[in-house]
């Protein structure tokens, strides 16, 4: 009953309920500026993960860096003249300078250590130490760049048209700040090349940034267009204002709590203003009720009394389901996926407290004839809506039999288009292909060897294992293996550093471009190369006990499939050329197919736990499993219907969707949660006759008045979401795109199916 | 002609070093320094071992004998020999170092494995020694006209009173931005050295960690290159150091990298 009496005081002392909730906005408001943003992909894992742990490790021992910023240089008339290199020298100049650039392992046309003979004299050194002068130096400068295929698709595309410095962060650097320098220096050179920042530092940043214009832009006209919707629902200012103020209220508490207790915000958390508004819509039963029963009474403070025990029950366990439904998500192995869960079943519960408090509080300043004028037109035998819902619902009501098995036919396609889903997190894709990030990495990845960097971790268990000419061999064998993937760009290994010396030493005689004879001839090798070398050049392919060796693959696509095929393929190779040693996959492609595969497993785990947890919640409501059942219907049928289309599109299937089909089911069940309610409440407050004609009319009745609600509500949400359709991330359209369809549809199949199955299954429900 | 300087004043050092009120410039200290440090006698022999440690604590062990020969005077050209014994597999490699302070060295390289000769460009003396933490610079010295030398201060590191001395490149081919030399007042060698990037963050820092004399001859023979960026660091210890052995000239030749004198390399 404590429900009760919070609304009781709320009508009593409504002003102190007013100006606390004020100041408690006001407290949570303060944290705001504390916010901070997580764009890192890697963070989708927790720490602790083995994949994240296994990731760090093989970084440690390859020397490898967490973070490289990718400058392209594309020339249309190709890069190997005087004015393009003195470009480039200049431009890799001043990156060099810049604080938080790892300068020693910058590699491009300048730095790149580059192994030649020249008149019988070894050269390990950097490719281009100055900016040639001569026509004759350019093309001293073009031979050695085709003549190594150590450099051919790293820093030099085939075509002779694009070029790329790699430029490693030190730990802690600001990523974005330096992309913004580098933008800068590049912006300072004139001529017709073009240039592209990329790399992972610019796609967080970006990411950052559209998850504040989400936030600051998109959610705040999501309000607007809920206010303007509400205010054409019940064209009452006052009440438009409540239902904002309490949204408001809900998100500043809720993102103040957030931000508060140090999270930072991830591409989840960033749609919870979007969430919290829409689920606000829920306080909508509340109004509509309560102009019903105002117009009704002409009695304020009773006919609020009345709404507040008619809706408090479906009100409460809907926002129980709500709550229930986010709740999951805490048991889902993606972090930013937990914290949004968290998140929203807070803001759930907060919303709910202000629906039995802050709401009649508010409704007790409303003045009368306002509230007169606006319910005028609520009338269930009247209104427009109320008369279309009731005719939806009398299909359902008395041709069952047909409506159902119209259902089954749909079911059955749906099923079929849901096994056409895969599942597929492509983070390039998440920016909009005419997105700055889009076009450097499709120009890059068609120039050079691909932007996606998995690695091949080969373990020989013993040191100086991988100096054997077999192992050597065998690193090749593999590398010539993956590099018939279509997939697989190009790859790259100590193997190479030997046959490159190899050659070299022989006076650049292509019979020596192979593995030598002995181990001690690869280690001679290794070391004079290591001797003139960047430490890092080595360190980056090799530990340094031989023991284990690192195999670059870069691959042409961000698709997590693309690192499983490598997977499959190097375990094929294995078979077919056993080698005493193990081959572990590493890299971000890697860790993004672990993370896919985490996204899988979260789905099928997660929509588990919400439809048992759902129908727990329903049975508890209804007191009956029965019921429970029915009620369950339109929800498992609007999701298939969803999965179904997605599948027969052929949409990625990715974390923020399989994220929302999980919490679609605690929001789409709030209207039955509604219907059934109050279908059953109708028959008791009506005699309790269960015949026929009886139930019929309940459902029709139900049908036109708190289905109003519940199309109000649908709308209401559609109408919020529907921005997100606009929105400059991927996701963030996908799950708008999601959200406006299972509003409406759910809503449609509740009013439809939930009088079809009451009349079929009368007798065994009512029993 | 800077030759002929260079003889001058390498000529009159003895007389510096006697007048303890004479006020050095910080490019006399240097100069001095460089004397001291890496051209003491007519040759040298030590057997080296170096450690390479990476910021995990992992090892990795170069040991060679290294051999050196002055054919001038402080300041001018040298030789150097060295025959390697670990890593095990490259064994009888040894490389071989014509030094010419103001041009380009020569270097040679034997590779025993494929029994080859093979002459190495010397386009960057800022590159890593053998896979270390020094460069050849660090190793063989840079020329003292390349930086401009300010004494900065005089300080206590230890026990051992010092000229600090500020090294700044004339030219762009340095691989740090400036660098600063703790010169011990007394016997002219560095004690330390602390190196900065082109961006004045802190790069590397040497410390020479065991002095001793040698024939009278005070010898750093245990020193530690750190790269503060990276943690990388390189121990290196000179064992069996001796000077004026009478090493012959004939030994710094392709001939005898192939196939050096026990009595030398051993």
């Amino acid at each position: 009953m404590f429900k009760f009496s919070l609304v009781e005081f709320s009508i009593r002392r409504p002003k102190r309920v007013i100006w606390a909730t004020v100041a408690l906005v006001l407290l949570f408001l303060t944290q705001f500026p504390r916010i901070q943003t997580d764009t890192n992909p890697k963070h989708m894992l927790p720490e602790t993960s083995d994949v994240r742990l296994w990731n760090d490790e093989v970084d440690r021992t390859f020397a490898l860096y967490e973070d490289t910023i990718v400058v392209g240089v594309a020339n249309d008339t190709g890069v190997l003249n005087r004015e393009t290199l003195g470009r480039i020298a200049r431009i890799t100049d001043e990156i060099l300078k810049l604080e938080g650039v790892a300068s020693r392992d910058v590699n491009g046309f300048t730095t790149i250590t580059n192994v030649t003979v020249e008149a019988g004299t070894l050269k390990v050194g950097p490719l281009m130490p100055g900016a040639p002068k001569t026509e004759a130096e350019v093309e001293a400068l073009r031979g050695a760049l085709f003549g190594n295929p150590l450099l051919v698709d790293r820093v030099i595309s085939k075509d002779g048209k694009t070029t790329a410095i790699y430029v490693p962060l030190e730990k802690g650097a600001n990523g974005a700040v330096i992309a913004d320098k580098i933008r800068a220096i590049v912006a300072g050179e004139k001529g017709t090349e073009r240039y592209y920042v990329a790399g992972d530092p610019v796609a967080r940043d970006t990411f950052g940034a559209e998850m504040f214009k989400l936030m600051g832009i998109f959610s705040p006209i999501a309000g607007m267009i809920m206010f303007i919707a509400i205010q054409l629902m019940f064209r009452n200012l006052s009440l438009s204002f409540t239902m904002m103020g309490v949204a408001m209220a809900a998100i500043i508490l809720s993102m103040g709590t957030l931000i508060g207790a140090g999270f930072p915000v991830h591409i989840m958390s960033s749609m919870a203003p979007v969430f919290l508004m829409a689920i606000a819509t829920d306080s909508i039963h509340i109004f509509n009720e309560f102009y019903f029963r105002y117009r009704e009474k002409h009695d304020k403070l009773a006919a609020i009394r009345e709404t507040m025990a008619a809706v408090s029950r479906p009100v409460r366990f809907t926002a129980l389901a709500t709550t229930a439904g986010f709740a999951v998500l805490l048991f889902m192995n993606i972090v930013p996926v937990q914290v949004f869960g968290g998140l929203i079943a807070f803001g759930t519960v907060v919303l709910r407290l202000f629906s039995f408090s802050l709401i009649p509080a508010i409704l007790t300043f409303v003045k009368e004839e306002k509230i007169a004028k606006a319910a005028q037109n609520e009338s269930a035998e009247l209104d427009r809506t109320a008369r279309f819902l009731r005719r939806i619902a009398e299909v359902g009501a008395t041709r069952p039999l047909v409506t159902a098995l119209v259902g089954l036919a749909l079911v059955a396609a749906a099923i079929a288009g849901a096994a056409q889903i895969h599942v597929n997190n492509n983070l390039v894709a998440w920016f909009k292909p005419s997105s700055e990030i889009r076009v450097a990495d499709t120009a890059m990845n068609q120039a050079l060897g691909g932007t996606s960097l998995g690695y091949l971790v080969v373990n020989g268990g013993e040191a100086e294992f991988l100096k054997r000419p077999e192992a050597m061999r065998w690193l090749e064998g593999l590398q010539r293996h993956l590099e018939t993937m279509p997939v697989v760009g190009k790859t790259f290994s100590v193997a190479d550093y030997v046959k490159r010396i190899n050659r070299v030493l022989h006076d650049d005689d292509p019979k020596f471009d192979a593995v030598p004879e002995t181990a001690d001839t690869v280690g001679q090798y290794l070391f004079l190369f290591s001797m003139s070398a960047k430490p890092a050049d080595l360190d980056n392919v090799v530990d340094p006990t031989f023991q284990k060796a690192n195999l670059w693959v870069q691959l042409k696509t961000w698709d997590a499939e693309a690192m499983r095929q490598v997977i499959h393929a190097a375990q094929a190779y294995q078979d077919a050329h056993p080698l005493a040693a193990t081959v572990k996959p590493a890299g971000i492609a890697y860790f993004n197919l672990v993370w896919n595969d985490e996204v899988l497993g979260d789905l099928v785990l997660g929509l588990g736990l919400a439809l048992v947890v759902v129908f727990i919640i329903l049975a508890l409501d209804f007191r009956s499993a029965k019921w429970a059942l029915v009620a369950y219907v339109p929800l498992l049928f609007t999701i298939l219907l969803i999965y179904g289309v997605v599948g027969f599109v052929g949409k990625d299937f990715d974390m923020p969707l399989s994220v929302m089909s999980t919490l679609s089911l605690g929001m789409a069940v709030d209207f039955s949660i509604h219907f059934i309610s109050r279908l059953r409440q109708r028959l008791v407050e009506s005699g309790g006759a269960t015949d026929e004609a009886a139930v019929r009319e309940a459902l029709l009745w139900t049908a036109a008045r708190p289905g109003k609600g519940i199309l109000r509500n649908a709308l209401l949400f559609a109408a919020a979401f529907s921005v997100m359709l606009f929105a400059p991330l991927t996701p963030y359209m996908a799950v708008g795109a999601f959200i406006v369809s299972m509003m409406l549809i759910s809503a449609l199949l509740t009013i439809l199916y939930l009088p079809a199955l009451v009349m079929l299954g009368r007798k065994r429900l009512f029993d | 002609m800077k030759r002929w300087w260079i003889r001058i004043i390498v000529a009159l050092l003895p007389l510096v070093l006697a007048s303890q009120a004479w006020a050095f410039t910080g490019e006399e200290v240097m100069r001095k320094s460089q004397a001291a440090f890496l051209y003491p006698g007519k040759d040298f022999k030590a057997r080296v071992v170096m450690k390479l440690i990476n910021k995990d604590g992992q090892e990795r062990v170069r040991e060679m004998t290294m051999l050196r020969k002055n054919t001038g005077d402080a300041g001018g050209d040298q030789k150097y020999f060295m025959y390697f014994f670990q890593p095990a597999d490259v064994k009888e490699m040894a490389f071989m170092i014509h030094k010419y302070p103001a041009r380009d060295d020569d270097r040679w390289m034997f590779i025993p494995a494929i029994n080859m000769v093979k002459r190495i460009a010397a386009q960057d003396k800022r590159s890593s020694f053998v896979g270390s933490d020094f460069t050849y610079e660090d190793v063989s010295g840079r020329d003292i006209e390349d930086d401009t030398h300010a004494l900065e201060r005089e300080e206590k590191v230890g026990s051992r009173d010092c000229y600090v001395v500020k090294s700044t490149p004339k030219g762009a081919d340095a691989d740090f931005g400036s660098k600063t030399t703790w010169v011990d007042k007394a016997n002219f060698l560095p004690l330390k050295e602390e190196q900065s990037d082109k961006k004045g963050a802190r790069y590397k820092q040497f410390s020479a960690d065991e002095v001793t004399n040698v024939k009278s001859i005070p010898t750093v023979v245990k020193r530690t290159m750190k790269n503060l960026q990276t943690g990388h660091r390189t121990e290196v210890a000179y064992l069996k150091t001796d000077y004026d052995l009478g090493i012959e000239d004939s030994l710094f030749s392709e001939r005898f990298l192939r196939q050096p004198p026990r009595k030398w390399v051993e």
